[in-house]
């Protein structure tokens, strides 16, 4: 749970308000095709509910953000960049929207996906 | 003029390659403009650089081809566009050219009707590579411009209609972007990269109507294997001009006579052979720059020739070395400082100050954490502390100081006069931790005035911006929007508190003249005679004025 000091009175910003910001603006970023289930447990819990903050973690230390995220990147693009640009995406909506500073977007290609065959 | 013009109706694999040099050249011409398209009053995009690097990739793999087939040549471009894509827009386009050489498969010359089919599969391989799809960027473009040729091949089969057609439909989808995607309309922008793809459109088209495309076509290409960069050779008299020319010669070539010849010219000879093509590399005195070429052309024919002046080359190097820094030297145990500075004049006051190191960047060239790291580990010292001047290079700061050993502390300084105030501070044979809080304590000591002109309209803060005027920042806030340069001096000047500051110091930038800044301040001599005033160059790109207010 994430606070920030406000004269009114303090608002907290669950994980779960994280993960679900980092995960739409990781499929609106491009080259991504999907999001992976992080482990086992997720992936069976996501076969039964659809989760809208599948394949993002989220750590909070108390001072910053690290992001985890377990993407499936369209095959043919070049993976580098898209794994750059989903981070920096990710960043800046969740800074942009939450205003806490993000520490680190971790991206892990967990899988290509092969639409056409060149 | 009455002249027959002919119609083409298709295009085959050089043609094809031709109009993807002009929607290159075309693209780089308008690299800027691109560029300039962010959301930012600050200049500091680059989709228009990605995209173009990304084309140059595509252009260098069919650059030497003479392939006739139009499929093999748009699986090159595919296949370069691919493995050179950089940024967002860079991959998208490189899908948008898998999905177009995929619809060229087997076919030699495409009619328009390919093209068209072509344009299509583009935007569906364009549109796989997201989940949710963004409107209002080249996506947009791309199927805009697909759905304007399925519409545009039932009137006409000729290449240029078509192209007009769809280039016309481009720029439409263009315009509209803003509609799509509200963050253009706050910013008052089009979407670059969909402006980007555009551009390369309007290039084939202005290809075929022989317009020009503002930059040479014939383009030198450094003969690398003979340029060695750092290591310049002495020049010696009578080496004024490097020559170099590639040629095919007519008969065998009888190299000893070749030799023989050439050594009459000049000095410094060399002669590289390969698939029956030669190179010949010569030094020679300026009244005989044109003897090698002459001589050769009568050898056999002649496809390059590259000429270097060597004078010129050497009082620039010569030059550049004069623009060394003079850089503290550190002891083992002592403290170093490393600074991020933006331009060369602010580097030397800062090197006077004690730097120890300094690495290039600050708003539009953040550095890489390599290069901050690369600067950490070439000090002879453990113990370090960064001033990365800018708020954006605390991130690349934070990771390089993760990713060494040494004990590193960095400083929160934001900007040029905050880092200058620190720098003060500076006893390099003192307690690191104790030195650290002394120069954070500076920060606080001194105010910052920024003066930059604005890249496109918007509102921030509340400050209506309009394009090409001037913004002036205080403390790193954008504080107003003014005509003219000096105005925004003064309109910083009115947020000082009076009675607090007593000196200012002004460091002018590149994109400003020597005699517009005596101009200026002359005139706050004038209004504030009771400020002590210094100017400096400091060189900085994009900002006319990095003020210090103490």
């Amino acid at each position: 749970m994430k606070e920030i000091k406000n004269p009114m009175g303090n608002v907290y910003v669950s994980h779960r308000a994280i993960s679900t910001i980092a995960h739409q603006s990781a499929i609106e970023s491009y080259g991504v095709v999907g999001l992976a289930a992080k482990n086992f447990a997720e992936g069976i819990a996501q076969s039964i509910v659809k989760d809208p903050t599948m394949g993002v973690d989220v750590k909070y230390d108390g001072q910053c953000i690290e992001i985890d995220l377990y993407i499936i990147v369209e095959y043919g693009t070049r993976i580098k960049m898209v794994a750059e640009s989903v981070s920096n995406n990710v960043r800046y909506r969740v800074e942009k929207t939450i205003g806490i500073p993000v520490d680190k977007v971790n991206v892990h290609i967990r899988a290509l996906r092969i639409s056409d065959t060149d | 003029m009455n002249q027959e013009v002919k119609t083409i109706t298709s295009v085959d694999g050089q043609l094809f390659k031709q109009l993807i040099e002009a929607g290159l050249n075309w693209l780089r011409t308008n690299q800027q403009l691109v560029n300039s398209l962010n959301v930012f009053p600050v200049p500091d995009g680059d989709t228009g650089t990605n995209m173009l690097l990304t084309m140059q990739a595509a252009y260098n793999e069919i650059q030497n081809s003479g392939e006739k087939k139009v499929s093999k040549i748009a699986h090159a471009i595919a296949q370069g566009a691919l493995m050179g894509a950089r940024g967002n827009s860079g991959v998208i386009l490189s899908q948008i050219w898998r999905g177009f050489s995929r619809a060229l498969d087997n076919i030699d010359s495409m009619s328009v009707i390919d093209f068209s089919n072509a344009l299509s599969e583009a935007k569906t391989t364009a549109y796989k590579g997201v989940v949710r799809p963004v409107e209002g960027t080249i996506l947009t473009v791309a199927k805009d411009v697909s759905s304007a040729s399925a519409e545009i091949i039932k009137e006409t089969d000729d290449l240029e209609k078509f192209l007009e057609y769809i280039v016309n439909a481009a720029d439409v989808s263009v315009q509209n972007t803003p509609e799509l995607l509200p963050i253009l309309k706050q910013a008052g922008v089009v979407d670059s990269g969909g402006k980007g793809f555009f551009f390369i459109l309007e290039g084939f088209l202005k290809f075929l109507r022989g317009e020009s495309l503002e930059t040479a076509t014939a383009k030198l290409v450094q003969p690398i294997a003979l340029m060695n960069g750092d290591d310049m050779e002495e020049i010696e008299p009578g080496q004024d001009y490097e020559v170099i020319v590639d040629f095919r010669p007519t008969n065998p070539l009888n190299l000893d006579n070749f030799y023989a010849d050439l050594t009459e010219m000049g000095t410094s000879i060399q002669v590289g052979e390969g698939d029956g093509m030669y190179r010949m590399h010569i030094h020679v005195p300026t009244e005989n720059r044109y003897l090698p070429i002459d001589y050769t052309m009568k050898l056999g024919t002649i496809t390059k020739v590259y000429m270097e002046n060597l004078i010129d080359q050497m009082e620039q190097k010569e030059a550049d070395q004069q623009k060394q820094l003079n850089l503290i030297p550190v002891e083992p145990g002592q403290i170093a400082v490393v600074v991020v500075s933006p331009g060369f004049g602010l580097s030397q006051i800062f090197a006077s100050l004690g730097a120890a190191a300094i690495v290039q960047g600050g708003q539009t060239m953040n550095p890489s954490t390599e290069e901050i790291l690369h600067s950490f580990e070439n000090l002879p010292t453990d113990k370090i502390i960064i001033l990365p001047n800018n708020k954006n290079i605390f991130l690349a700061s934070k990771s390089a100081k993760e990713a060494t050993v040494k004990h590193v502390e960095i400083l929160p300084s934001k900007t040029i006069p905050q880092g200058l105030s620190a720098m003060l501070r500076l006893d390099p044979f003192g307690e690191i931790d104790e030195i650290f809080e002394e120069m954070k304590e500076a920060i606080t000591e001194v105010d910052t005035g920024e003066i930059t002109v604005a890249t496109r309209s918007v509102e921030i803060n509340g400050v209506n911006v309009k394009e090409g005027e001037a913004i002036a920042l205080f403390n790193s806030e954008l504080i107003a929007s003014t005509p003219s340069i000096e105005s925004a001096c003064f309109e910083i000047l009115k947020r000082v508190d009076m009675n607090e500051r007593e000196r200012l110091t002004l460091f002018y930038g590149s994109d400003i003249t020597k005699q517009e800044v005596n101009l200026i301040i002359d005139h706050i001599r004038e209004k504030y005679p009771q400020f002590e005033i210094e100017i400096h160059e400091g060189g900085q790109p994009h900002y006319q004025f990095i003020i210090a207010i103490e």
